[in-house]
Formats: structure tokens, sequence, C-alpha cells
């Protein structure tokens, strides 16, 4: 308190001076001595300052390849800081400011050019032929989209080109990054991704929004192109959708500051997906009829009814996921992953043409585990290289069933046995894993094999009617399993051609083989794969 | 309350000198100049082993929860880790270490590489236009990139800014030496056949003219083919054969016996915690190649 009262003071009496000093003819010759002598420094200043450019210019004019000697630079190699930092930043809540380092000194040496986004586009045709036409796994054709309309990761038979998928990505600002990824056929463009990513939150915390392939599990967020054989586990395909938990919504995640690695995240998502959040909305079912009038003329008849489903906005699906790997030197590594999610959502319909119509209306869970490991010993080109990996998902879906008939042109009236309250309640149960592991026998050349399991647990209501011409009863099936192997040779890390072969077993007592060619190849900026 | 306040400080202050900078390297070479400059007041984490060839690695979470605490990450550049670092910096959270940021330091710019530019053709093999990535075969460079290093790591930690910079002119003065006594033994150096483009700087160091590669192109092993095209153009003269721990040696065994030359498998980086004599060691057992 004392020190700022002697400063205040302090001030008074300075001012006071300034003000109360006349100029004397002394006074004035001597500034002007001074002011002659300050020019005189200013001058040597100049001259030294244009030594100094001559200098540097001359260095900068030799060749880029010359044998130049680093020497004793004089100058500083980079510019001083433009703001004093002191000491690293620690502070995990006090990231580095946000704004860029100047131009010219960011330090990074790429060939992109300065302002484009990093383009990328990949190509993925395939061969395939069936030994047999076999129907999805039995309890799992329903709710997974049928027509794999536009963009599909189904395989079909004869020669496809699966997708011309074109990437863009770069940074929009010091905040955040953006990726667009979409897919292109001769039909039509679907966005199979497309999200901004922040770059800039502090504590290891990071928010993504937008279309993206859901964190859950460990190959959901995998692009075909990261697949190491040529169709994806039946896992991803019918406990999520065709294109797996694909959803427009947001991210949150958090990678822990420990020795090893924790993330933890969660997803709020719109729920579209037809294995885990299939949604219909309200509306009315319509049918139209043309039967044989009373004078046998043909009568067309417009038939017309709500559906009876509730109309849920968005966001209907909620996940979460942690994954965890131990720091296991250079030669393995190994990550656990535990998900699970909710919806508040799940309907289905079904409309026949007698006139019938059955819709299925609840919400939905899952949980999944997953495991990841990999060996490499840094042989060239892959060679000897191991990876593991498995995958187990568990499903339930809880909703109440209605099976309803036109009783008039607008009218559904219930049919049995859902006009039977007890019987209009189904839980479903369902589950699915795979297991794979793909060897690197040989420089550029790797193999695996594949197991894919569904419906272990496989409690399922059936459609159809029962003896007693019920419908919508339980019906308990059992697993159908399809066996994998495939070879892959990768020429660059840019191309690879593979070829795999797979024997189908399914509960219903339907196998067959499947013989699939595959090439994919990626052309431009090609991004760094994740773990 | 003042009293309360100066231990603040004090403590503050002793926080402050105990803190080391946290550095990253991607490799070991880069490793060891991070420790050569920044001496007892940072400490190193290396994340990819000397065994491994650079180009091929991948991201592994263990990468993403060291650069998840760093301060600084310091990577060779020129596209050297395009396979692995940008997923791996994705993966970080950590904003202080992403590219454009002080904690975001590529040695390659920070010093003259050669075979710079080229078409941005991979028909050309695994090519690299913004020039030959493996500068670290170039003492004198990495004393450059000491230098930017030392600037850096003094903008990050201030106080320490003088040692940094004393560090690195201690580095730069070693291995102006070291090349000086190099040059000194390298009198009509004979050709060289290296595997891969890697080995160019010490080539261009010792004035050695470099006969041809393994590689038909960047990335691409060697074929039998291009292997008799090497056999047929260089016989008769004379040369010796490069490679690295992690090529296969295959095709300079075949070269070597057609030729008549020696072959030599050398490593081309350190030890994960090499010194900086580790390095100058390094680097002599391909001098001592080269010379006989």
């Amino acid at each position: 308190m004392k020190s700022v009262m002697l400063l205040a003071l302090g001030g008074v009496l300075m001012a006071g001076i300034a003000v109360a000093d006349e100029p004397t003819l002394g006074d004035l010759l001597r500034k002007i001595e001074a002011l002659e002598e300050r020019d005189q420094q200013r001058q040597e200043q100049i001259d030294r300052l244009e030594r100094e450019l001559a200098a540097e210019r001359e260095t900068e004019e030799r060749p880029a390849e010359s044998e130049e000697r680093p020497g004793e630079p004089t100058e500083q190699p980079e510019r001083p800081p433009a703001t004093a930092t002191t000491g690293p930043q620690t502070d995990p809540l006090d990231p580095t400011p946000a704004r860029m380092r100047a131009a010219g000194s960011t330090g990074e040496v790429t060939s992109g050019t300065a302002f484009n986004p990093a383009i990328s586009v990949i190509l993925d045709g395939t061969y395939a032929h069936f030994s047999d036409d076999l129907d999805d796994p039995p309890g799992f054709d329903f709710g997974h989209g049928h027509g794999h309309g536009g963009h599909g990761h189904g395989i079909e038979e004869g020669l496809n080109l699966r997708e011309a998928e074109l990437t863009l990505s770069g940074s929009v600002d010091p905040y955040f990054d953006m990726m667009v990824m979409a897919a292109i056929s001769d039909s039509n463009i679907e966005l199979e991704e497309a999200f901004i990513t922040t770059r800039a939150l502090p504590a290891g915390t990071q928010i993504k929004a937008g279309k993206f392939f859901s964190d859950v599990g460990y190959i959901n967020k995998q692009h075909i192109h990261d697949w190491q054989f040529v169709d994806q586990p039946w896992m991803r395909e019918l406990m999520f959708g065709d294109e797996g938990l694909n959803e427009v919504g947001v991210q949150a995640s958090w990678l822990l500051p420990t020795d090893t690695y924790t993330r933890l995240g969660f997803e709020v998502l719109e729920g579209t997906s037809s294995g885990i959040a299939n949604f219909e909305g309200d509306g009315r079912h319509e049918l139209v009829t043309v039967l044989p009038g009373d004078d046998n003329e043909p009568q067309r008849n417009r038939w017309r009814a709500d559906k009876n489903l509730t109309d849920t906005n968005g966001p209907r699906l909620f996940t979460g996921f942690a994954k965890w790997a131990p720091d296991l030197g250079f030669d393995h590594a190994i990550q656990l992953g535990a998900s699970g999610g909710y919806s508040r959502v799940w309907q289905n319909e079904t409309g026949h043409s007698s006139g019938r119509l059955e819709t299925w209306d609840g919400d939905s869970r899952f949980v999944g585990a997953d495991l990841v490991y990999k060996y490499g010993r840094g042989g060239l080109m892959g060679h000897g290289n191991f990876v593991l990996q498995a995958e187990y998902v568990y499903r339930e879906l809880d909703v109440e069933y209605q099976s309803r008939q036109f009783s008039d042109f607008s009218t559904l009236a219930l049919t049995g046995p859902s006009d039977d309250p007890d019987q209009r309640d189904q839980r479903w149960k369902q589950d699915a894993f795979y297991l794979q592991g793909v060897y690197g026998f040989a420089p550029r050349w790797n193999a695996g094999l594949r197991m894919d399991g569904v419906g272990l647990t496989n409690r399922t209501f059936d459609d159809g009617t029962d003896d007693l011409g019920r419908r919508g009863m339980r019906g308990d099936l059992g697993a159908s399993w399809r066996y994998s192997s495939q070879v892959t040779f990768a020429p660059t890390e840019f191309s690879r051609l593979r070829g795999q072969v797979s024997y189908i077993d399914l509960d219903d007592g339907h196998d067959g083989w499947q013989f699939m060619l595959q090439y994919n190849m990626s052309l431009g900026v090609h991004g760094a794969h994740a773990f | 309350m003042k009293k309360f306040l100066a231990g603040l400080i004090l403590t503050l202050i002793s926080i402050q000198a105990v803190a080391e900078v946290r550095v990253v390297a991607t490799v070991p070479n880069m490793g060891m100049l991070a420790r050569a400059v920044g001496g007892d007041a940072v400490s190193v984490t290396v994340l990819a082993p000397p065994d491994r060839d650079a180009h091929y690695l991948e991201a592994r979470p263990s990468m993403m929860s060291a650069l998840r605490r760093a301060d600084i990450v310091v990577a060779v550049g020129a596209e050297l880790e395009v396979g692995w670092l940008p997923a791996a910096l994705q993966g970080a959270h950590n904003p202080r270490v992403q590219p454009g940021r002080s904690g975001y330091f590529e040695g390659a710019a920070h010093t003259s590489l050669i075979q710079v530019g080229g078409a941005a053709d991979r028909a050309q093999g695994d090519v690299h236009p913004a020039g030959n990535p493996h500068y670290y075969f170039d003492p004198e460079r990495m004393a450059e990139i000491g230098y930017a290093l030392a600037s850096r790591l003094g903008e990050l930690d201030s106080d320490n800014a003088d040692q940094y910079r004393a560090n690195a002119e201690e580095f730069a003065q070693q291995a102006e030496d070291q090349v000086a006594e190099w040059k000194s033994r390298v009198d009509d150096p004979p050709g060289v056949v290296f595997y891969h483009k890697d080995a160019d700087y010490l080539a261009k160091l010792l004035d050695a003219d470099i006969l041809g590669y393994l590689e038909p192109l960047p990335g691409i092993p060697p074929t039998a083919s291009h292997l008799r095209e090497l056999v047929g153009s260089l016989r008769g003269t004379d040369g010796v054969i490069l490679y690295t721990d992690f090529q296969s040696s295959s095709g300079a065994d075949f070269l070597a016996r057609e030729l008549g030359w020696s072959a030599h498998q050398l490593p081309n980086q350190i030890a994960i915690d090499g010194s900086v004599d580790d390095y100058f060691s390094m680097i002599e057992r391909w001098v001592e190649a080269i010379v006989r």
C-alpha cells in the first residue's frame, strides 16, 4: 500500500517538472548535438543492415544442392517468438494459443498445394461367383435393407465396380479439420462421411460432428480400403446396417493423459441404421387394389389407414465406447474396446398385398467388445506381420408387434395373435461375432482366415403363421456360419489385389461357396491409416 | 498474505525449473539430435525403433499416448513419416503438436534438401517431391537443423534458450570436425550402389559417385531384370554395395557375386537412446565401407 502511494506521488512530481521547465539556449544546443549524434548512429545502422542483406542474398542465390556449410549463423535461423512463452506449457487447460505461426515459418514441407484440400480417389472393383443364391442368415433378414439400392457394400455376382470414393480433407482454420468422402456410382453420389473435428480443444478432448462411421467396436469405422477381406464381417452388416453404424450426429471423446492409451467417448446420433435404430416414422399405410366390382367391371379401390407408429424426432441413438491399449513395445500392440448403445426408437413395417400390415415399434440396445492384436518385426513390406482381430456384439430389440388387416377402406383392425395384448410384446435377442487373422507370409503378400458366426443367441419372432394359424410367434433359431480365406498381393501401399473364397453354412440347412476377386487402388494424397 | 504470495511465486518458479520439455522424436536419429540440443532440460521419447523402415510404420495407440503428453514433436519431415505420423497426431488430441503450431517441428524444413522437385507421379515409385528425406546421413545438415531446433526449444522454454543454443553450437562443431576428418580420409572414393535413395547425402558429402540403386524405383523391391541390367552396366567397374539392416540382402548379394564387389549391410538409425557419439560412429561405418 505504501509503495503505491509513493509511485503516485512520484508521477505527480514528474508531471509538474515537465510543465514548469522553460527551455534555455544551452538546452537547445545540447538537443541539436544529441540529434546529430543520433542521426549518425542511424546511418551506421542502415549501412550495417545493407551489408547483411547483401550477404544473405548471396547465400540464398546458391543452388539448393550446394554443399552449403551451416557455419555459425549470426542471425537466429527462426523468427523470435511473437509472444513471450515461459517454459513448456504444461497446463492442459491453457493450450497453445490457437493463432498459427507466421506464414513461412510453420516448418512443414509437403508437396500439397497451399490451400487446396488433400484429394484422393479410391477405386474398388470386384468379380464374384456364388455356387448358390443364399438368403441372409435366418433371423437376420429382418430389418436388413434388401435390394442394396445405390451404394451398398453387398457383393453381387459378376463384374462390379463397388465404388469410386472421392476424399477431400484439410484444415478449415486453426480450430477445425474437415473431411468429406463421397462414394460415386454411375447413377448417384452418396456422402459416405462428411465431418469436422476440432483441433484445438484442451485436455485431450475432441469433438466430431457431421456424418461419420461410429467409433463403436473396431471395424465399424473402417472403409472398404482398410478391410483385410473383400467383404465386411456379417457382424457389421447384420447387427448395424449395410454400411455399419454410419450416422449423422456428434461425437465427443477424451484421451486420458496416461502412459497407457485410454480413450473414452460418447455419441449422440440421429438414429437411422437399420440394424439397431431402424426408423419409419408416422404416416399412413396405403394400398391400391383393382378388383372386379358389382357388375364385373374392374374397380379401383384405395385403402388408407394410420400406421400407428410413433413419430420421434432425433437424436434417437446414443452410444458410448472405451478403448484401452497398453504399451507393449515396438513389436506388439494390443487394443481392447468395449461399446454399447441405446436407441429410443426401433420401428419396422411390412405391408402385404392381402391388405395386412405388420408393424414393430419399440426401442433397442446393444453391447459389444473388441480386440485387436498386431505383431510386426519390421520385415520388408509387411513380411512377418500378423494381425488378429475379434469382435462380438449382442443386441436386443424391445418392440410391440401389431398385425392388422384392413376391415374397411380406412380402418386397420388387429388380427391374431396380436389382438391378444400378451402376444404383442416381443423381445428379440441376437448376437454376432467374427474372428480373423492375417499373416504377411512374404514381402507384399498376406493371407488370412476369418470365421463369422451370427445368431449364437437368436431369439426371434416369426411373421408367418404357426400350426394354429397364429402369427408373430416366438421362434428360437440357431446360428449361421461363414468361413473365409483370402490372399492379398499389395504391389505398393497404394494398390492391392485380393482373392477370397468363403463357405457359408446357414441355419436353415442351405450352404454354398462364394468366390471373389478384388482390386483396390488409391490415387493422390493417401491418408495415413489409423490403428 | 505477503508470505503466501511469496510462497506461491517460489513454488511456481520451482515447478518451472523442474518441468522438462517433453520431446517426442519420430526416429532415433532425431531423438539423438533432440537430446544433443536439449540436454538435461528435455525428456525424449522415440516413436520408431532403429530397425524399421520409417516409410512403412503404422500408427499405434502407444504413439498417440506419447504425443498426447508431448510439448513438441521432432520429425524428419519431407513426407518420410506421412504414412503414420498424421494419423498418430490426429489420434493424440493434443493441439500443441499439430502441424503449424510451435510444437510441431520438421527437420526437413530447416535445411536444404537434395532431389527436390521431380514429378509427383507414383508411376516413378514412392517419390518424395518435397526432397530426399534421408538427410540424417549428413551431420552438417543435422547441425543446421540443430540450430533451428535450439531456437524452437527456446521459444517453448525461454529460461534455457541460451543453453539450447550453446548445445547446438557444440554439436555443430563436432559435426564439422567429424566431416572434415572423414573427408581427409577419402581420396577418389569408389562408386557406390545403394538399395534405396537413402545414403545419397553421404555420397554427396564424400564425393562418391552413385552408380545405381537395387530398387528399380523407390519403394519397389529389386527385380531380377533390374539386377541383371545393373550387372550389365557395371561389369568391369569398381564399387561397393551398401544397404541398411531392414533391407533384403538377396539383391545385394547377387550383385556382389556377379561383380566381385563387396556388399555391406549397415544400420541407418542409432539405438533408441543412442548418443551423439553413437550417431557419428554409425555414419563412420558407412564412411569406412566406402573408403575401405
